[in-house]
């Protein structure tokens, strides 16, 4: 991987510009992204499909054309640690869309697996891993619900892990085989004490 | 009625049962009508949410969504579900793992420590699919168990990303399904019940809910559902139809917060296209939980009862 060529150094300066591989360059983070997404990530020109079909990019500084290319040129702190990662819906109107049948949907997936890896993970995501491993469902059941249920002739509770509660302990198996609920409580409790 | 023709484990999620539960008790009822019976999948979980979970570590929500599969593959039963949230984990897992031996063996090595194991003998369809497709349902039968025609109502459909977003990797039966930036089969079915299907500017757009953005940063969401609140209002619809019990939240109780956040108020009826069949086969909206909406429904409920 080119880091530094010796030029001199107003076009060293040129090169350091995001376009081009740089001193923070991590060789490691393209494989890695491939790897997790499972899409061709280093098949992107550039061509700004993505960005134009992202309902996030509008009203926001979110690019994923600019995390396309962080992917390809190893930025990976720059990458995981902008709070724009945050602001994909995963609508995959730009996976829909890519020319190169890229997923950049699943490259920013990946850049966020890859991110948790460092703690770096907004907390509401951790409260439905939560909730989950407590009741089964991300979404619970709650009383006024449960009476409506009545009334339209269902169970009061859904015949899922809420009216099958032995259900659950398979969850937090999984769940915990990943060490996901202790991370999950690990992180939520530094945040909010 | 004749013994159910098609007979399928429903999947329900999290949202529709625990918010919306007219969308569950209208599928029930309707589908049966339809010849399509839907049975309980007893102990099923959340699906994972596809962006909470899968954001966080994606073997976590293979192995999540498996759990899922395995107990519709012990009843030895397809999957049938209302949610396209839900489609983006349970079709869209069961079709990795159907395909990626590496993926698969990663799941089983954890779905063993439950006795469990993933064997990829079923598939998965949303109800709407099987609403659709008349090696099911189809457009024709829909229209036919009609007893309530919707007459006179003017419906936009919010389609909602994941159940056909990407359309590279969907395997829809009806290639109609597969076009994602003009599909219009749901205007079929909104057709059928007797209203009017209204097209209205970028209605492929997403709700803006989806992925954690809800919880991360309520206003960038909010302000994605207000763009398609806009594009509606200029059309003059009387209701917005969905068949995501997630966009319906973010339709239905992000108008109130819309109202709160951003001042503007829209009054726009949201209901699930189970919720619009129930309708129109002649349930109550008493039968259909309609109460339950942020949003009221009676402007929309005057015009069609």
């Amino acid at each position: 991987m080119v880091r530094k060529k010796g030029y001199p150094e107003a076009l060293e300066k040129k090169l350091r510009d995001q376009r081009y591989y740089r001193e923070d360059s991590n060789p490691e983070f393209l494989p890695k992204v491939k790897a997790i997404s499972r899409t061709i990530a280093h098949m992107c020109f550039q061509c700004g499909t993505c960005t134009g079909s992202c309902p996030s990019a509008p009203r926001s500084t979110y690019r994923i054309r600019q995390f396309m290319r962080r992917a390809v040129l190893g930025l990976e702190n720059e990458a995981l640690t902008d709070p724009d990662l945050w602001l994909c819906t995963t609508c995959y109107s730009c996976t829909d869309r890519c020319p190169r049948d890229i997923a950049p949907t699943d490259v920013i997936m990946a850049m966020r697996n890859l991110a948790f890896k460092r703690d770096i993970i907004p907390v509401n995501f951790l409260k439905t891993v939560q909730a989950i491993y407590s009741s089964g469902h991300g979404v619970p059941n709650n009383d006024v619900n449960r009476a409506a249920r009545e009334r339209l002739g269902l169970t009061r509770d859904p015949p899922t892990t809420h009216m099958y509660p032995e259900y659950i302990k398979g969850i937090q198996t999984i769940l915990n085989h990943y060490n996901l609920k202790a991370n999950a409580d690990r992180i939520v409790k530094e945040r909010e004490g | 009625m004749s013994e159910a023709k098609h007979k399928f484990a429903f999947y329900l999620g999290c949202i529709a049962p625990n918010r919306y539960p007219g969308c569950e008790a209208a599928s029930i009822k309707a589908m049966k009508k339809l010849g399509v019976e839907l049975v309980p999948l007893k102990g099923a979980s959340c699906c994972p949410a596809p962006g909470a979970f899968g954001s966080i570590d994606l073997n976590v929500f293979y192995a999540m969504a498996a759990r899922n599969l395995v107990l519709a593959e012990q009843m030895k039963m397809d999957i049938a579900l209302l949610c396209n949230g839900c489609y983006k984990s349970i079709w869209e897992v069961n079709h990795k793992l159907k395909h990626n031996q590496d993926l698969k063996d990663g799941v089983n090595e954890v779905l063993k420590e439950i006795d469990m194991e993933f064997k990829g003998t079923i598939n998965v369809y949303h109800t709407a699919e099987l609403l659709y497709n008349d090696k099911f349902i189809g457009v024709q039968k829909v229209r036919d168990s009609v007893t309530n025609p919707l007459k006179g109502a003017r419906i936009a459909v919010h389609y909602g990303c994941h159940l056909m977003k990407p359309h590279k990797d969907r395997e829809f039966e009806k290639e109609s399904m597969l076009n994602t930036e003009h599909p219009t089969w749901m205007e079929e079915l909104v057709s059928a019940l007797g209203a009017t299907p209204v097209e209205y500017r970028n209605k492929m757009q997403c709700c803006g809910a989806g992925s954690g953005v809800r919880g991360y940063d309520i206003v960038h969401s909010l302000d994605i559902t207000n763009e398609k609140l806009i594009n509606l209002k200029e059309v003059k619809v009387d209701a917005l139809t969905d068949i995501c019990p997630f966009c319906q939240l973010q339709f239905d109780r992000g108008q109130i917060e819309i109202q709160e956040k951003f001042g503007v108020t829209y009054g726009l009826p949201v209901l699930h296209y189970a919720e619009l069949l129930g309708l129109a086969q002649g349930m109550s909206p008493q039968d259909l939980g309609l109460d339950l909406h942020g949003i009221s429904c009676e402007p929309f409920l005057q015009k069609v009862l």
